[in-house]
């Protein structure tokens, strides 16, 4: 018999800093979901796994992911769920905090804000 | 005697099946080779040299090296010397150890990116050839880009604790490599501190360009365009294959070029650069901006410097 696996089965995906929730098809990651749909919450960045930003921990639910970056996410962390929004799939409705930021503009530092 | 351009740019990729898609698909070039470490090198139609990007798989993303091609192999002897004069460990590349590559010199820039200078590399030639060639050749692909132009470093930046690695390397290059300033972006209480700089060793804007950062990196490569309308072409294309955009085609105010920002498969940022901007001269006034107006050094149109310029990269 064959399966027929819905490419576009739709998940509801919360994000429970803000209780800010959109929703993201299966064959679509997290990050493009939500700014797809001009929500706000995770930050955004290079959207390939490679930069870092889109950090979060998973707190529930199902979800498929590709290839992330060693620099950001450990094998430790990927196994507990922490791991790039750019990277992952929803399977099942998925509901998570935020824990990347962009970092403080480099000229804060400086005495004369800009 | 000298440095001539950039030869080619060494990137790390997480999923080279993807990569490749992009930078076949997206960017035009085409693959010229696999070396047996499975890293592939690619080439773009104007180019001569054998390739200018080499994709290596890995765990993370970002820069692994960037190659500038010098105009003679003895010239390899007197930058050797003046290398080492500066304090800088120069490491000699026997021929062929980068793949179609002559003798080379392997060193680090004061940010710690490697570098290697060589004088031959295996030339195959433009699409178009040297003898009454077309303008373009048929069967472009994607963006179709020109060929390699620059790449953007960034340099680890911290007032506080007295690092400015952009003025280093810009001081390297300059002392050492004969690259001229062309433009710098200055900050600080006393606007004496080189947030980014623009250099030159040819009559393009830029060279090789550096930004300061909280860590090292690779802030993007850039590749060459003709015109306004190609830029936009390339915009086009990036949409069409869902290709995250950074920032749409816009004007840099600094080296007055038409850009784009946009991400590789691995977050890479790639820019599509358009126009010469003007001739750049080795005695061409530097053109400085101040920290007030950063944004519209860098984005002409809005002046304003998204979250992402200086945060997000690899
Ligand atoms: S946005 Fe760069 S890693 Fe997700
Ligand atoms: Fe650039």
């Amino acid at each position: 018999m064959n399966v027929v696996r819905d490419e576009n089965q739709s998940f509801v995906v919360t994000i429970e800093d803000t209780g800010e929730s959109f929703s993201c098809q299966s064959r679509q990651h997290v990050l493009s979901a939500m700014s797809r749909m001009g929500k706000k919450g995770i930050p955004s960045g290079c959207h390939g796994g490679g930069c870092g930003v889109c950090k979060i921990q998973i707190n529930d639910g199902a979800y498929e992911t590709k290839k992330m970056s060693r620099a950001h996410i450990s094998a430790t962390e990927e196994a507990s769920g922490c791991v790039l929004a750019c990277r992952v799939f929803p399977r099942s409705d998925l509901s998570l905090c935020v824990i990347g930021k962009l970092q403080k503009n480099i000229l804060k530092k400086t005495d004369k804000p800009l | 005697m000298g440095v001539m351009r950039i030869s080619h740019i060494n990137i790390r990729v997480l999923d080279m099946e993807a990569s490749l898609k992009h930078y076949v698909n997206v960017i035009g070039m085409k693959v010229v080779h696999t070396d047996a470490a499975g890293s592939v090198y690619l080439k773009c139609w104007d180019e001569w040299d054998k390739y200018s990007v080499v994709l290596t798989e890995a765990d993370v993303a970002g820069i692994i090296n960037v190659g500038y091609k010098v105009e003679n192999n003895a010239d390899l002897d007197e930058f050797k010397q003046r290398i080492t004069d500066y304090g800088t460990a120069v490491e000699d590349i026997a021929e062929g150890a980068l793949p179609f590559v002559g003798r080379a010199l392997k060193f680090s820039i004061p940010s710690g990116h490697v570098m290697y200078l060589y004088a031959d590399k295996e030339y195959v030639g433009t699409d178009v050839g040297t003898i009454n060639p077309e303008p373009w050749p048929d069967g472009l692909v994607g963006a179709g880009v020109h060929w390699l132009d620059h790449a953007l470093l960034m340099s680890e930046f911290d007032i506080d604790k007295g690092i400015n690695r952009v003025e280093d390397n810009t001081k390297f290059m300059i002392d050492v490599l004969d690259f001229y300033l062309v433009e710098q972006i200055l900050v600080g209480p006393e606007g004496d501190q080189q947030l980014a700089t623009w250099l030159s060793v040819s009559n393009t804007p830029h060279d090789i360009a550096f930004v300061g950062g909280p860590i090292n990196g690779l802030h993007h490569l850039a590749f060459f365009m003709d015109s306004w309308d190609d830029v936009l072409k390339a915009a086009d294309v990036m949409g069409k294959n869902k290709v995250k955009i950074d920032v749409t085609p816009q004007r840099h105010g600094v080296t007055r070029g038409y850009t784009i920002y946009f991400f590789d498969p691995s977050g890479n940022r790639n820019e599509t650069f358009g126009g010469l901007g003007y001739l750049a001269q080795r005695d061409r006034p530097v053109t400085t901006w101040t920290e007030d107006q950063i944004g519209s050094g860098i984005f002409y149109h809005t002046g304003v410097l998204n979250e992402a310029f200086t945060t997000v990269y690899t």
